[in-house]
């Protein structure tokens, strides 16, 4: 075992006071004694990971996390210092939601050694918000970031393109940035089977925004959002310089990470793995492995590479066989300026980055 | 006793489409015991999955019925058939199998345009024709109406006919014994010269080509050298048997018995559907009648979606053409959708069945272009081409006149829906010739039609047009001149062959604007504008634009699930893998067959 690898953290807290209407991650309410038993299984997952690898970043991810109670979010801590060797100058997020932030848990998430903080913002209009189920207000989203902004300063925010009605998200954006915060993940609405939300809009109760108004606020957000010096270095993830997520970035480009927790997901030395995502087969170990072939890993680093900043290595992809520049339809793209080489590596032109699953399936090996 | 010809009985069941013909065979079949309770499903004879699912009978199925008749075993060969206009072709087969035919006639529907079109046929084949009334159970049922049109419009005798209900069981014992009474015995000479017609076959891999044949004379077993008269190949006889209604080796088939033979026979073309089976030692001088070939009369292209499986499509339809010896087809290379088949069909119907037989039974996928009749195309070179491929006729300049093909239509319909029908035939460019009211509730209406306006959506119309209560049926009628002009469709400005069609000129416009439009919404958005034009020659007759793609993402690649979201890229790839590609345009697969559909949004 290499000595001087790194690797990510991801642990999946699975509750939530109540779903919005779009979810489709694995969440769920459940009282304390449930909670309890999820974190004592946590917990013992965690303590049988064995490695030598030190820990850059840490990722607790929901669900919405915020929702522990402090002895179970000091279990796992605990858990954590004791079976990993985490880096002084380790990333350490948690989410939480603007109704579930106390000044109790700040104090109690620095103690911990938590530095980032991820806010379920999504909106900041209050028809918007109840229409989606979620349990805030805009005020409560305001006064979240200006609480929280007084503890931490590496706050990032969630906003949710193409919902009802939301035309000029970038307002919020502005709004927030203003308050303090430093990074922004802007994810376009997607509408997922046997979600209410589902059900809504196919009996036009909901209606999202069109393709074309989806288009025309993500460009919009964009060209905001550069202006006020936030870098996208992905697809739906912008940042003040030195606050990209290195938490996200590791996942992108083809770094180990490992996942704790019902439904989490790991990478460990070319093999993925996913948690069962029941409990009842969570408790009862069931993983799924997924061996990389040099097939899954061309296809994985080239749109991994391409929805980022860091670009995808050619000569990476022909160790692995395949070379890019052999693909007509690279050579059209390239050719109408929609990718560009620099130095053996592609990259986005970003205005095509909402059109980027149509070209990465072109690129795709047979 | 089996070996008595006046023990046998040879016929078969005819009727118009959905009379129940294929439940009055279920009832025979079980009140003969040929099969158990326990192992009897609805629609026995219909074996394929897809007859079944669109209740119609396709093939030709034999069962062989033991029944007894005061006190004396009789031999029943019943041979289902096919209740559709396309199928015409294969009702005439069976005829040629059989002494006689049982006429069935929907108690309260009386006489439709197949029942006239299938007693034509049957008197054509000199068999005695015994009419039965079925669906007596219906409370819309009419009996004594329906016996008088039996009478009239056909000229049976239906006085004392059976009245059944194949359904519930009722009367159908009467079925069995009009058939002993009415129908004759076969004639034929047991030891004479071995003489057998080929009425159906089809490819069994382990046995090789297996041949449904009715002996007419002679006998023929096990280690018997045949000869096939028209072929002119021999085979040693290594199975015969009879159905029951699965297969049954039997020792020998005689004179007046129906079955079937194999023989090793590896090569599907060596076995012609209409053939005479002889003796090779002592053969008979005079081959029997045979069929008339029958001549496809609805056209279109199959290609495979995967390029690569072209050798299979090819085996699938030789494979196919054993038992459809009106199936045929031939290579064509296509710009737009590479290389394929161009297929000659009886009909759509028979199109239909095809393409859904090769991708159910044979697992391809495949494209097909729209259907089109064969025109005459005179040239001022005095050539004539036939063209069935609308992309392959010669440029307006060198063309004299186009001759499209005609047929006789009759249409049985209540009196209420004259109007809708005559409005839709006027539509369809129809000619009147005539109309009978047969009696209060029936009309007969006779039009000549060009056929390509058939098989565009012509039944469809008619049906909903008149609720589904007219009937229809038709047949050729050679060729006539008609002002036709092939319409193009150019994809960012570069033509797409299997687009292309040949209509009428007074139609080419809205069919090229609705061709257009259909387009549009079937091809997704590009990463540019495509434009779409609809044209005759150089002249664009109707234009859309699909705008540019402008977004195809899935924004979140959340929490490590990167495989999701790799499967997600490789299933959109796989889609690209269904598309053509013209120009630099991707086209779906069904974008292909739009041309048919054109009506489908109203």
């Amino acid at each position: 075992m290499m000595m001087n690898k790194e690797l990510s953290i991801y642990i999946h807290i699975p509750f939530c006071e109540r779903k919005c209407i779009y979810c489709a991650f694995v969440s769920f309410c459940a009282d304390k004694n449930s909670q309890d038993k999820y974190v004592d299984f946590l917990v013992k997952e965690i303590k049988s990971f064995k490695t030598n690898s030190r820990v850059k970043t840490i990722y607790i991810g929901g669900g919405t996390p915020s929702v522990l109670s402090e002895e179970n979010l000091i279990k796992i801590f605990e858990a954590l210092s004791s079976s990993f060797n985490i880096n002084s100058n380790a990333e350490i997020t948690i989410e939480a939601n603007p109704n579930s932030l106390s000044e109790n848990k700040l104090v109690l998430y620095k103690k911990l050694g938590i530095n980032r903080l991820s806010i379920g913002i999504q909106s900041l209009n209050d028809d918007t918000l109840k229409k989606i189920g979620r349990h805030h207000s805009r005020e409560d989203g305001i006064n979240s970031i200006k609480l929280a902004n007084s503890y931490f300063d590496n706050i990032s925010i969630d906003l949710i393109l193409g919902l009802e009605g939301e035309k000029n998200i970038y307002k919020y954006a502005e709004t927030l940035i203003d308050l303090g915060v430093k990074h922004i993940s802007a994810y376009m609405l997607e509408v997922h089977e046997n979600t209410p939300l589902n059900n809504q809009v196919e009996s036009h109760k909901f209606i999202p925004l069109n393709e074309d108004e989806v288009t025309s606020e993500y460009e919009k957000l964009v060209k905001f959002l550069d202006k006020k010096g936030f870098n996208q270095y992905e697809i739906s993830n912008f940042a003040l310089k030195g606050y990209e997520s290195k938490h996200n970035i590791n996942y992108w480009t083809f770094d180990d990470y490992v996942g704790f927790g019902i439904s989490a997901h790991s990478f460990l030395n070319g093999i993925r793995i996913a948690n069962a995502s029941t409990l009842e087969d969570y408790y009862n170990g069931v993983k799924l492995k997924d061996e990389n072939t040099d097939k899954t890993e061309i296809e994985e680093r080239l749109f991994l590479g391409l929805r980022c900043f860091s670009g995808v290595d050619l000569k990476i992809l022909q160790a692995l066989g395949f070379d890019l520049r052999e693909n007509d339809y690279y050579k059209k793209f390239l050719h109408d300026g929609i990718l560009k080489e620099k130095e053996g590596k592609v990259y986005f032109n970003k205005n095509y980055y909402l059109v980027s699953d149509y070209i990465i399936s072109h690129l795709l090996p047979d | 006793m089996k070996d008595n010809l006046n023990h046998i009985r040879n016929f078969c069941i005819i009727a118009h489409i959905d009379h129940g013909k294929s439940t009055l065979a279920d009832r025979l079949i079980e009140l003969t015991g040929t099969v158990s309770k326990r192992e009897m499903q609805d629609q026995i004879l219909d074996s394929m999955e897809l007859e079944r699912e669109k209740g119609i009978t396709i093939k030709l199925a034999p069962t062989r019925l033991i029944y007894d008749y005061n006190g004396e075993e009789y031999t029943l060969n019943l041979i289902d058939t096919p209740g559709h206009v396309d199928f015409t072709y294969e009702v005439s087969r069976s005829l040629a199998a059989c002494e006689g035919a049982i006429l069935l006639v929907d108690a309260s529907q009386g006489v439709e345009a197949q029942t006239l079109a299938n007693t034509y046929l049957a008197l054509d084949n000199n068999l005695e024709t015994v009419p039965v009334i079925n669906k007596i159970d219906l409370p819309s049922a009419r009996v004594e109406e329906v016996k008088k049109e039996i009478e009239e419009v056909i000229g049976l005798d239906a006085e004392n006919c059976p009245c059944i209900s194949a359904k519930e069981g009722t009367n159908v014992e009467d079925v069995l014994k009009a058939i002993i009474e009415k129908i004759p015995a076969p004639k034929g000479d047991i030891n004479g010269r071995l003489k057998c017609l080929i009425f159906d076959s089809h490819y069994d891999n382990f046995k090789g080509a297996i041949c449904l044949i009715r002996v007419f004379d002679g006998q023929v077993k096990k280690g018997d050298k045949i000869l096939m008269m028209q072929t002119n190949k021999v085979f040693e006889v290594t199975e015969v048997g009879i159905f029951v209604p699965n297969t049954k080796e039997t020792e020998v088939l005689s004179a007046g018995d129906v079955g079937y033979l194999a023989g090793s026979i590896k090569t599907i073309q060596d076995v012609k559907v209409g053939d005479t089976i002889t003796s090779w030692e002592n053969p008979t001088d005079e081959a029997l009648a045979g069929y008339k070939e029958v001549q496809p009369v609805v056209f279109c292209g199959i290609f495979p979606v995967d390029g690569a499986r072209y050798g299979e499509l090819k085996d699938a339809l030789d494979k196919l053409k054993l038992n459809d010896a009106s199936l045929q087809f031939s290579a064509e290379n296509s710009m737009a959708l590479g290389y394929g088949f161009r297929c000659g069909f009886l009909g759509l119907l028979h199109l239909e069945i095809i393409t859904e037989r090769l991708e159910r039974e044979f697992n391809l996928d495949i494209i097909t272009t729209a259907p089109s009749v064969s025109y005459h195309v005179y040239k001022t070179s005095g050539d004539m081409l036939e063209i069935s491929n609308p992309s392959l006729l010669p440029p307006q300049v060198e063309i004299e006149r186009i001759e499209e093909p005609m047929v006789k239509v009759n249409i049985f319909s209540p009196p209420e829906y004259v109007g809708a029908i005559m409005d839709l035939c006027q539509d369809k460019r129809g000619i009147y010739k005539n109309m009978i009211y047969l009696d209060k509730r029936r009309v007969e209406l006779n039009y000549d039609l060009p056929l390509g306006e058939i098989i565009y959506d012509f039944f469809d119309s008619l049906k909903s047009r008149t609720h589904g209560y007219a009937s229809f049926d038709y047949e050729q009628k050679g060729y006539e001149p008609a002002e036709l002009v092939r319409v193009d469709i150019l994809l960012n400005g570069e033509r797409c062959d299997a687009l292309s069609m040949i209509v009428h000129k007074d139609k080419a416009y809205t069919r090229g604007r609705e061709l257009a439009e259909r387009l549009k919404k079937i091809i997704p958005r590009q990463l540019f504008e495509v434009p779409i034009q609809a044209c005759i020659g150089n002249k664009i007759i109707a234009r859309e634009t699909i705008s540019a793609l402008r977004k195809d993402v899935l924004a979140k690649c959340y929490g490590g699930d990167i495989t999701r979201k790799r499967k997600l890229l490789e299933k959109q790839k796989e889609g690209k893998k269904r598309m053509r590609k013209i120009g630099s345009v991707e086209i779906p697969s069904e974008a292909f067959m739009s041309i048919l559909k054109l009506n489908d949004d109203e």
